[in-house]
This record gives structure tokens, C-alpha cells and sequence, in this order.
């Protein structure tokens, strides 16, 4: 069966990396026998530290690593340096039961990040299909989307806050994913929002999934350094989190009966 | 082909006097085929050769033999394994045509890919080509199958993609589990090997006559022929 990949995106500093991690742990609880890939897709790193997780290598450590051997002029065939790559693969992917975790890393080197979302295109093509889900945490803004790293994605999940800024970024994100991407669904969580915001009111939305308020658990946890899987069960994240991951689900064989 | 001569030498002198096993290739042996992109987990794996820091080696070389097609092994077969273990693999090629004849020459490398692209099922291959690096998750449920997966089942699958090259002639491969083996002098001659298939590429894909200004020199100054193809070869144009 063909994987289901949830892909989050939208603006800096919404919470995307929060809702990320919350629907990870929503899965994982939901689906213990499956197979989940997430993918810290985002420089920033923030989902890794969300799942308390650290695998040795991130994908541009070896993407740096393949680089360095065609510099030494060891294998530049194509052949070789696929084989190259598949080698280090597995050493990426950070394995905790049924849940593996894969970082795109940081670059040290100035510049755009085009290379490594390049390689991560392909290596989520490549591993995809041996898991039940994928969820990728996505790299603040449309870069991701331009470069069809998300491609394949089936659901994205355009996360805002209640500010203009923030919707106008899933408003383009949306535009420019209906170009280049074929998701089955589209939806928008708003985080951090006050009891009176009104997405009603805002127009040419895709269908809003779950609001969620000021969660203070959250940002205890994270000023605490604690992964996910420490806040209570009844933190508004995780209830959100639950409430999109449902729609979603919708339509699928893993849909609530 | 005397090229690899001495590494094969080198392999003999290093391996105990008798293999474990040597069977002759059948192709009914083979293992089951998996598929190209699927990844054995950590949870599904019952241990790793050349994994936890473990020696892994892999080799390929080309010789005047085997005149059959043969699966070595040297050391614990798969079902007597229990945890990560040291490991190397190396193949041994035979290739038709005249030895004396550059165009028999000029398929190595692409031949030695070979070992990249088979995918027997719970056996999962990575090799490093930068570093000559082998390491293989062999999968719980294959060793719980009757029988269990072995070395003549994947030995035997990397027999039959090597034959599907119309240049080889016959492939013995050599699995070495034995945790008595130098496994240090067995890489080196591993990346003897591949200095010298890539020393036959670049001699075969460049004109360069100026040794004393080549990066092979060093390679081609210890191997017996090479210099010889090279020049051959030049004065044939």
C-alpha cells in the first residue's frame, strides 16, 4: 500500500514544528503496529529536538560526503555514487520502534539550500514506500513547494497563526502548491489563536482542520527542553493535533469507523 | 588478465587452506528476489555483517580464473551467526574474449557495479565505492525460514547478475565470516583492487602518455601490463 505523507508548511514561527511533533506522537499512539517516517525537513532542526532525537548523520552529511568524493575524483560515475548514497542512508534514519526519524541537517557553507532539498527529493522518493506514513516537517516559506521536494506528498497541512503575515504565506503556499503539487488534501491549522478569532471571516481558505489557542503546556515544554512525548495528554496541541490528523484520515483505510 | 594477479595471490595467502564450503553455481540456489529500495529495519534485522564497527571489506577483481562459476565460503554461515561480525566479500571475475584485446578490458568497472545492484530478499548489500566498505542486515525472518538464507542462496544471486553481463565468463565469489582473518590486509587489497580497474579506465579513456605527469604512475609502476595496455592501446589508433 502506497504511503500516506502529511507535509506541514507555512510562515516562521507559527508552531508548525510543534504541531509537527504532536502529530507524530498522534500517529504513533493512534497506529503503534505502523511504520512512521518523520522528516526534519526544516535547517532549523526544531523537530528533531521536539522527538528527543539525534541520528549521526543528516542528509547533508552525506550529501557532503559524496560531494567530497567526486572532488577526490573516486567515484564519479553515477552508478557509484548512487551506491554511495544508499550506503550512508540507512545511518541517517534514527530507528525508536516503528518510528524512524531523517534530518536534511544544517549546511555550515553560506548559500541557498537548493542541493540538499534536491537530494532530499530524492531520498524520500527512494524510502517512502517502506513505510506507513511519512511526516514531513517542512522549511519555513515556499521553497520546499517550488522545488517539488513535496512532490508526492498526499496530504499538506498549511499551519498559520491568526496574523495577516501568516495567512498571506499559506494563501501563496496554496497558490503555488496547486501548480506544482497534487495533494488529495489540503487544510489549514490555526495555532496560537485568541478564543475570538474567526476563520469564517477570512476569505479563499482552504478547509480549516482544528484551531488551537495559547497552549501554555507547550511553551512550558519547550522552555523546559522536554520532547513531545512528555506534555499531558490534554494539551490543546494534541487536541488539535488529533482533530486534523481525523479529517485526514478521512477517505482512507485509517479512517475512524 | 594478469593485472590482479598479485591481489588474488595476496587473497590465497590470507584465507585458511580449506573453505567452510565451495559450491559449484546452480542457479535453482538462488535466494528469493526483494526489492531495490526497501529497507530492512533495525527491529527486523538479527545482525549486521561489517555493522557495530565491524571490519567490512569488498572486492572485485578480474583473473584468468575461475573456469566455473563457484560460491565460497570461509568462516560461519548465516544460520550460525548470532550478532554483528567482521566480514568481506570479494568476487572474481572472468571475462571472455582475448586478454590481449583493450576492448575486453574496458567493461571492468562497469561489471564490478554489479555487487551495488543485487537485492536479495532480507538480505540488504550497501557498499561504500569510495571506501570498499560491505556491510549487510541479514533479516530475522530469513533465518527463521526452512531452510534459512545462506551464503549459497546470495552467493548464487550474485552469480546471476554478473552472468547477465555478456562479457563474464565465469565469477567465483568468496564470502569471509571467519573471525580469525586479517581483515586490515584484506581491505588493503580490496583498494588495490580498485586502484587498479580505475588505473585500466583512465588508461582506456585518455590519451595521456606523459606518465611522470599521471596521478596512476604510482599504480601503474607496481602492476605488472598496465603500462603495456596503456601503450598497446595508443599505438593501435
Amino acid at each position: 500500500m502506497e504511503p500516506i505523507i502529511f507535509a506541514f508548511a507555512g510562515k516562521g514561527g507559527v508552531g508548525k514544528t510543534s504541531l509537527s511533533a504532536a502529530f507524530i506522537r498522534a500517529l504513533t499512539a493512534r497506529f503503534p503496529d505502523k511504520k512512521l517516517l518523520a522528516v526534519d525537513a526544516d535547517p532549523a532542526v526544531g523537530l528533531l529536538t521536539a522527538l528527543g532525537a539525534e541520528p549521526e548523520l543528516t542528509l547533508d552529511d552525506v550529501r557532503m560526503k559524496i560531494a567530497e568524493s567526486i572532488d577526490r575524483g573516486d567515484t564519479a560515475d553515477a552508478v557509484a555514487l548512487l551506491g554511495e548514497a544508499r550506503f550512508h542512508l540507512l545511518d541517517c534514519i534514527l530507528e525508536r520502534g516503528n518510528l524512524s526519524v531523517l534530518a536534511i541537517g544544517r549546511p555550515e557553507a553560506a548559500g541557498c539550500y537548493c542541493k540538499v532539498n534536491a537530494y532530499l527529493k530524492q531520498v524520500l522518493e527512494t524510502v517512502a514506500g517502506n513505510y506507513d506514513f511519512v511526516v514531513i516537517d517542512g522549511e519555513a516559506g515556499i521553497e520546499q513547494i517550488n522545488r517539488r521536494v513535496m512532490e508526492t506528498v498526499t496530504a499538506l497541512v498549511l499551519v498559520s497563526d491568526g496574523s495577516r503575515k501568516g495567512v498571506q504565506v499559506i494563501k501563496t503556499i496554496c497558490a503555488v502548491a496547486s501548480r506544482l503539487m497534487s495533494p488529495k488534501k489540503t487544510g489549514v491549522v490555526f495555532n496560537r489563536v485568541s478564543p475570538a478569532f474567526d476563520p469564517e471571516k477570512i476569505e479563499d481558505l482552504p478547509p480549516v482542520l482544528a484551531l488551537i489557542g495559547d497552549d501554555k503546556n507547550q511553551t512550558e515544554n519547550d522552555m523546559r527542553g522536554d520532547t513531545v512525548f512528555s506534555l499531558p495528554p490534554d494539551a490543546p496541541v494534541l487536541a488539535g493535533a488529533e482533530k486534523a490528523l481525523t479529517t485526514l484520515l478521512e477517505g482512507t483505510p485509517y479512517a475512524l469507523i | 588478465m594478469r593485472l590482479y594477479d598479485d591481489v588474488l595471490k595476496g587473497l590465497s595467502a590470507l584465507l585458511p587452506p580449506a573453505p567452510a564450503f565451495c559450491a559449484a553455481f546452480d542457479p535453482k540456489n538462488a535466494a528469493k528476489d526483494g526489492e531495490k529500495d526497501q529497507i530492512l529495519f533495525g527491529s527486523d534485522t538479527a545482525f549486521e555483517l561489517g555493522g557495530g564497527g565491524k571490519a567490512s571489506v569488498c572486492g572485485v577483481l578480474f583473473a584468468d580464473e575461475p573456469q566455473t562459476d563457484e560460491v565460497l565460503l570461509y568462516g560461519p554461515d548465516l544460520c550460525e551467526i548470532r550478532t554483528d561480525s567482521p566480514f568481506a566479500h570479494f568476487t572474481v571475475a572472468r571475462l571472455t574474449g582475448e586478454t590481449e584485446d583493450a576492448a575486453s578490458y574496458e567493461d571492468l568497472q562497469t561489471v564490478g557495479f554489479t555487487v551495488f545492484q543485487v537485492y536479495p530478499e532480507g538480505y540488504h548489500i550497501r557498499v561504500s565505492p569510495s571506501t570498499g566498505r560491505e556491510r549487510v542486515r541479514v533479516a530475522k525472518a530469513a533465518l527463521r525460514q526452512t531452510p534459512p538464507l545462506s551464503f549459497l542462496n546470495v552467493g548464487t544471486s550474485l552469480i546471476k547478475a554478473f552472468k547477465a553481463h555478456p562479457g563474464v565468463a565465469a565469477v567465483r565469489t568468496v564470502y569471509i565470516t571467519d573471525p580469525d582473518v586479517d581483515y586490515m590486509t584484506l581491505a588493503d587489497l580490496a583498494a588495490r583492487a580498485r586502484d587498479i580497474t580505475a588505473a585500466v579506465k583512465h588508461t582506456l579513456e585518455t590519451g595521456d602518455l606523459d606518465c611522470a605527469a599521471c596521478k596512476m604512475k604510482p599504480i601503474c609502476d607496481t602492476v605488472e601490463g598496465l603500462r603495456d595496455l596503456h601503450f598497446r592501446k595508443e599505438q593501435k589508433k
